[in-house]
């Protein structure tokens, strides 16, 4: 930073990025406008752009955006291969191929429609949308830090968290070292070749390093029972396990309306109720201090509220009268259209740019990151 | 990382600048007048569309397709001028509208989830979506054991759709109006107004056990020996044809600004980002 402007450049709680990325997927899974879905990822790009470290793992943004892209085109591929003439605007027409009576309901290409192509572009938009989402918590929250503010109850699973976590960032950080290593032997090989000498050093690397961090968890008393009996091991176990199955399922049939309504608010309760009674009984024998918590600040708040304002405008405009407008019919080519408080309600996930502090300079934090035991400790 | 954020960019401002809004042509009702006549079907040609959203408190509305051979049921709904909605994750495999019945906004009441909403998201519940029958002229109705894009529906026949709402999975309700063409009625019983109060018409309900239950689609092209002079004039049932078209509907709750705002709003976040990272690599580079 050139200039020092407040706020202080500080990194933000791990855990407000995640609070914000995930109300934008929340507001995202609600719509398949492809206004709002387009606005949402450029949302989400700016802030990753602007409050992004240059620590490894803000660099596997790319990435996600090219696995959104991926997802899309795949969506468009599969409406234009399964029969793709839904609707009148013929676009093309490919050779068809027959196919037996046996199965009938599938049709391989033939004509191709521009509703049909619309509809899957819209579907494959939104989970895309989705995607770049959680690819801007991992590019912004630091995984390390995030772990370090777990609940010191959930020692016992952390570390097997952590490595499930960290594994992707790692893998871009791995793929960009890789790249730089076989570019400074002069390998510029391209294609198929280059691919699989790229493919296994990555993956090794990437599974090296998240056993590393593992162990050097280990060395710090994760995972570990320390002298507990195996009874109250097992119930902890069992009951922090179930709680957050129940809870997964509960947010899961919250958020898709076909699950049966049993399976929402009270599967969500008794996943909470499980997970917290699990949590008190393993936390009250894990006694360990910490060196520089990460706090929770004004800021934080803000860049929370920020994620949870977009998703409760978007879910209160699918429950309100133009609700029509957030799910386009695709019955003909025409464009889609859009009200007023779906997206300003998307723009207010572009404030954590400027309510959030800066991220902080590369030398300071470099150092202290580099070494993932340090980075937990 | 620079190079290609400005190309996403310019990707983006392109695309807003192509896509610019037009608004849609907008008409007022729903039904396709291009496409199919209204009412039954007067001759064994044509292929009667019954769609009954009574369980909505919607319309019972009986079209004809007057060009019924071999075509599909899907294509029959459309041909007969109905404007429906497939889901958005699997197209018009499963369709969850039909002449914008159940509409995006209408509460449903359904056993354990008061106030569902047809999304048109994902596949509609059980307990509230169309359910697809067939019939021979003057037979009964027949729950289809096909979808509706692959069953061939027979000249003269009838297609049935009835939104069926709360009803035990496995047994929907059939479609309320006696699938016979009031031309072909011998009785003469049939016809004229009566069907339309098809809501207290149990001739639906009590739909066939076994008696025709081994015959599925393809259904055979019946050679038809029924008389096909026009005796009686049309008795179509309607009462609801002047659904909101639906795009008409989407266009007029929305404002037009608002994607050009959108579309604005991207290509501005677009160039800041842009104009950060780069702002970035230079102080990284000095």
């Amino acid at each position: 930073m050139a200039r020092q402007a407040y706020p202080l450049p500080r990194d933000l709680h791990p855990a407000a990025w995640w609070a914000w990325a995930l109300g934008l997927a929340v507001a995202a899974s609600r719509t398949t406008n492809p206004w709002l879905l387009l606005t949402i990822v450029a949302v989400a790009g700016y802030v990753v752009v602007a409050r992004r470290s240059d620590a490894p793992w803000a660099l596997s943004f790319r990435l996600y955006l090219w696995l959104g892209a991926l997802i899309v085109i795949t969506r468009v591929v599969f409406r234009i291969v399964f029969g793709g003439a839904e609707g009148s605007t013929v676009l093309f027409t490919l050779p068809e191929i027959p196919l037996p009576e046996v199965a009938a309901g599938i049709r391989l290409l033939g004509a191709v429609s521009a509703e049909s192509v619309l509809a899957g572009l819209y579907d494959g938009l939104r989970l895309a949308t989705m995607v770049v989402c959680l690819g801007a918590a991992n590019a912004l929250a630091n995984p390390k830090r995030l772990l370090r503010s777990m609940p010191s109850a959930l020692y016992e699973v952390g570390a097997a968290v952590v490595v499930a976590l960290s594994f992707f960032p790692q893998l871009s950080e791995s793929l960009v070292r890789v790249r730089r290593a076989r570019r400074l032997r002069g390998d510029v090989g391209k294609g198929v070749r280059a691919l699989r000498s790229l493919v296994i050093p990555v993956l090794e690397d990437a599974l090296d390093r998240s056993l590393q961090l593992a162990a050097s968890m280990d060395s710090r008393g994760y995972g570990r029972a320390g002298g507990l009996d195996r009874r109250t091991r097992a119930t902890t176990g069992t009951l922090l396990v179930a709680g957050l199955v129940g809870m997964c399922v509960g947010v899961y049939a919250t958020l898709d309306t076909l699950t049966p309504r049993y399976l929402a608010a009270p599967m969500l309760v008794v996943g909470l109720v499980l997970a917290g009674t699990g949590f008190v009984i393993a936390g009250r024998r894990v006694q360990r201090t910490r060196y520089r918590p990460d706090h929770w600040r004004a800021a934080e708040v803000a860049v929370a509220a920020c994620g949870l304002a977009v998703a409760s405008v978007l879910v209160a405009v699918g429950e309100g009268a133009s609700a029509a407008t957030l799910v386009p019919a695709v019955v003909s080519a025409t464009w889609p259209p859009l009200t007023w408080a779906p997206l300003l309600g998307v723009l207010i996930g572009t404030l954590p740019a400027w309510v959030s502090p800066p991220p902080r300079p590369t030398h300071v934090s470099a150092d202290a990151d580099r070494m993932p035991a340090g980075a937990i400790a | 990382m620079n190079v290609r954020l400005r190309r996403l960019c310019g990707a983006l401002a392109v695309a807003a600048l192509v896509f610019l809004p037009v608004p849609a042509a907008a008409s007022v009702s729903s039904i396709d007048d291009d496409q199919g006549t209204p009412g039954y079907c007067t001759d064994g040609s044509g292929v009667t569309v019954v769609v009954d959203a009574s369980a909505l408190d919607g319309p019972v509305i009986v079209r004809c397709a007057p060009d019924g051979d071999a075509g599909s049921g899907l294509e029959a709904l459309k041909d007969a001028g109905f404007q429906i909605e497939g889901t958005q994750r699997f197209g018009e495999g499963f369709i969850c509208r039909i002449e914008n019945q159940p509409s995006a906004t209408q509460r449903l009441e359904l056993d354990g989830d008061d106030g569902y909403r047809e999304s048109c998201l994902d596949t509609p519940p059980t307990a509230a979506s169309w359910s697809y029958w067939h019939a021979d002229n003057g037979g009964s109705w027949e729950y289809s054991q096909y979808g509706a894009s692959t069953a061939t529906v027979p000249p003269g026949g009838f297609e049935g759709w009835a939104f069926s709402l709360n009803q035990p999975p496995g047994s929907p309700a059939a479609p309320g109006v006696a699938p016979v063409r009031p031309s072909t009625d011998p009785s003469g019983s049939r016809g004229g107004g009566t069907d339309s109060d098809s809501s207290d018409d149990d001739s639906g309900s009590d739909n066939p056990g076994g008696d025709r239950a081994k015959k599925l689609p393809p259904p055979r092209p019946r050679a038809t020996a029924m008389p096909t002079s026009p005796t009686t004039p049309d008795a179509p049932v309607t009462g609801g044809e002047d659904q909101r078209d639906l795009d008409a509907a989407s266009v007029s709750d929305s404002n037009p600004a608002a994607p050009i705002a959108a579309g604005a709003a991207v290509i501005v976040l677009g160039v800041l980002g842009a104009v950060a990272a780069r702002r970035r690599r230079v102080q990284r580079s000095a």
